[in-house]
């Protein structure tokens, strides 16, 4: 009784998050008074700038910032203090603009996008670098590759220069010399920050392409992707408000169903919020999102207890916290859908996220399970060395998951089916099958693997066909076998 | 020997004349020596006799004034000693410290020839440079960088040095462009800084710190 005591305050608190958030349906407006900007010096800066840099200032000159008095000192003004603090035709400056820069203004969309798994995006692959970076490649490609998705870590050397290992940076979850997570300039280019530009899904592509995460790819697959594609010019991506079946019908782009508002349902800067499964691990999971007072924010799975409000936990990094709220797995699931129903019936919409789940626990208990289950057991025997990368077989799990596995399930969550199947769980069968299995086998040797192998798979229903090597099937030009001459008996 | 009625007569004797020439002589061979000195005292084979110097000659030899696609070179003094006879003179004298410096450092310290002690105590030296070059209006650059001729690669340079550099003088805006990189001093951070030498020098944090002390 007191867990669905519990499980209901939750679940309103979870409600009060979600819906009473500021209606906003768009990026909340700004409600400051003109005299929080419009920095007396910031009026000189163009003077120059447009001599030396044109391109930046022009941007800035068609920008919304531009029209509303907003100039470059407004944003890039600094303290002598701050570390990273530069002295500048004889102004402090700072170069990095940071998410608390921007949120001297944008307070809501800073509260909203801190503790995000954007802003948080360092700590997801921060352990993951050294084996992936570093020791498959070199340093070289964490500056390059990982922390221009990610983010770095800014540092500013004892001179006052940044340290070109970790900017330029852009990256979505950089850790900002102010202390501060995120940058907003990696989905509103800077120096125009135009929304339209923002709401368009290559605002998304930078990062959400290619083997991991295709969802660019997706997207354009899927038929949401073929009306933006065709319906562009009807999106009113340039309007002040931006609620979906209201301000535009013609097609959703990734802000609509991650961000945007809806209905009741408001827009949110905290894009992982209506994501109900972690998709990008090896086996997914239903998540609570729990926020702290002090609005960081920790994904826990369901499989334990939602915390209560007002308890203290571990925020995930060692430090404790208060719970202010959880969203469940059911209420993100349900803002989500709140999105579909726009446009969808509520049945297609509940069918469709059945077809979606159903491919996610397929892949998690005929492959991510088990695979991830064999590689444990592979590594308390010793058959493997622990260190990743230096055998193929953990190239060829990683690969089952993160490449393979993410590619179906976020295929399957997005509505393109070739996502789905033939560049996702086909190809997770097709290694399962045809590279992880014998690997292990080859590692384990013939009887120690088969044992493995049998192990792990015997109680999975989905491997049972193994078990049938004579059955046959046309696909492959082996003709089906006559059936069996009964005595007398007519073939149905 | 007939003088004229109007030359007092008490004081031109004989003596008198000849000192008169004699001190006009010494005195144009002092000029001359004072020239050549300045001049002498002004190139970094001079300067680099101080072992110290050995390392601001170092970050010299890399910079383009050094090294300009155009063949001219500046040396030292052309930046950091005032041009005429009198002016050089005075900053040779006022530029004697380094001198005392460089001997104390020998005796009792800190000695600036330790590459370490030498960058713990460069952001003090540019500080000091910077604000010579401020007082004087940038005399130094304008002696081979002329406003009007000043056309730069980019099509709006010379806009920019005749619209905006307007009330700046040279180094407001153009810092570093020799030594090492020091921040400007209302940004600087001696902590950061310290950080900085140690990780460079391979010390363990906080040797800057004493060693800045000692």
């Amino acid at each position: 009784m007191t867990h669905l005591l519990r499980s209901a305050l939750v679940s309103l608190g979870a409600l009060v998050l979600v819906l009473l958030a500021p209606p906003a349906a768009h990026a909340a407006k700004v409600t400051l008074d003109r005299s929080h900007w419009g920095h007396e010096v910031g009026e000189k800066c163009t003077s120059c700038h447009e001599k030396a840099s044109a391109g930046l200032t022009k941007q800035w000159q068609d920008s919304a910032h531009a029209k509303a008095g907003v100039n470059c000192m407004d944003c890039h003004q600094a303290d002598p203090k701050d570390v990273d603090a530069i002295t500048h035709e004889g102004y402090v400056i700072a170069t990095v603009v940071s998410p608390k820069d921007c949120g001297r203004c944008h307070a809501t969309e800073l509260a909203e996008q801190q503790g995000s798994v954007h802003a948080e995006a360092v700590a997801l692959i921060q352990d993951k670098i050294p084996a992936l970076a570093h020791n498959l490649t070199g340093a070289a490609m964490e500056a390059a590759g990982c922390a221009q998705c990610h983010g770095s870590v800014v540092k500013v050397r004892g001179d006052g220069t940044l340290d070109p290992a970790t900017w330029p940076n852009s990256g979505i979850g950089r850790v900002n010399p102010d202390g501060s997570k995120g940058s907003c300039s990696s989905c509103h280019g800077r120096h125009r920050f135009s929304k339209a530009q923002a709401r368009e899904p290559s605002a998304c592509v930078r990062c959400h392409f290619g083997p991991d995460s295709p969802d660019k790819e997706i997207y354009e697959a899927s038929k949401h992707g073929m009306f933006y594609a065709a319906q562009r010019d009807e999106m009113n991506l340039g309007s002040d408000t931006w609620v979906a079946g209201k301000d535009y019908s013609a097609a959703p782009t990734c802000v609509t169903c991650h961000m945007g508002a809806a209905g009741k349902l408001p827009a949110t800067h905290d894009v992982g919020m209506r994501n109900m499964w972690s998709l990008n691990t090896p086996v997914s999971q239903r998540q609570h999102l729990v926020v702290f007072e002090d609005g960081d924010k920790r994904e826990l799975p369901d499989t334990v207890e939602a915390p209560k409000r007002g308890t203290e936990i571990d925020k995930g990094n060692g430090t404790v916290g208060k719970v202010k709220a959880v969203a469940t797995p059911e209420r993100r699931r349900q803002a989500m859908s709140s999105v579909c129903l726009e446009c969808h019936s509520k049945p297609l919409v509940t069918d469709f996220m059945k077809q979606f789940d159903d491919v996610v626990v397929l892949f998690n208990e005929k492959f991510g399970a088990p695979a991830t289950a064999i590689m444990q057991d592979l590594y308390a025997r010793g058959l493997l060395t622990p260190q990743p990368f230096d055998e193929p077989i953990e190239f060829t799990y990683w690969e089952l998951w993160h490449d393979e596995g993410a590619r179906a399930r976020h295929g399957a969550a997005m509505a393109s089916p070739n996502h789905a199947w033939w560049e996702g769980m086909y190809l997770v069968g097709r290694n399962f099958y045809g590279r992880f299995l014998p690997q292990v086998r080859e590692v384990a040797g013939p009887t120690e693997g088969e044992a493995i192998v049998r192990k792990h798979l015997a109680d999975v229903a989905g491997h049972a066909w193994l078990a049938q090597p004579q059955r046959t099937n046309p696909i492959l030009g082996y003709p089906p076998q006559p059936a069996p001459a009964a005595a007398g008996g007519a073939a149905p | 020997m007939t003088k004229p009625r109007w030359f007092p007569n008490l004081v031109l004797t004989r003596h008198v004349l000849f000192a008169i020439v004699a001190g006009g002589v010494a005195g144009v061979l002092f000029m001359v020596f004072l020239i050549e000195f300045d001049h002498y005292t002004s190139t970094a084979e001079f300067c680099t006799t101080c072992h110290s110097m050995k390392i601001a000659e170092d970050e010299y030899r890399q910079s383009a004034h050094y090294r300009s696609a155009s063949g001219v070179r500046a040396d030292c003094g052309h930046c950091h000693v005032s041009e005429g006879i009198f002016a050089a003179t005075w900053d040779h004298i006022k530029g004697a410290k380094d001198l005392f410096k460089e001997i104390k450092g020998k005796l009792v310290g800190p000695d600036y020839d330790d590459p370490v002690i030498n960058a713990l105590h460069a952001p003090e030296a540019a500080f000091a440079a910077r604000r010579q070059f401020r007082a004087n209006d940038s005399a130094n650059c304008k002696r081979c960088h002329v406003l009007d001729a000043i056309l730069g690669k980019r099509p709006d340079t010379a806009a920019i040095h005749r619209e905006d550099a307007k009330g700046k003088t040279c180094v407001d805006c153009h810092m570093n462009l020799v030594h090492r990189k020091v921040p400007d001093e209302q940004t600087f951070k001696r902590e950061a800084w310290n950080r900085m030498i140690e990780a460079e020098f391979g010390l363990a944090p906080g040797t800057a710190d004493r060693l800045l002390a000692e």
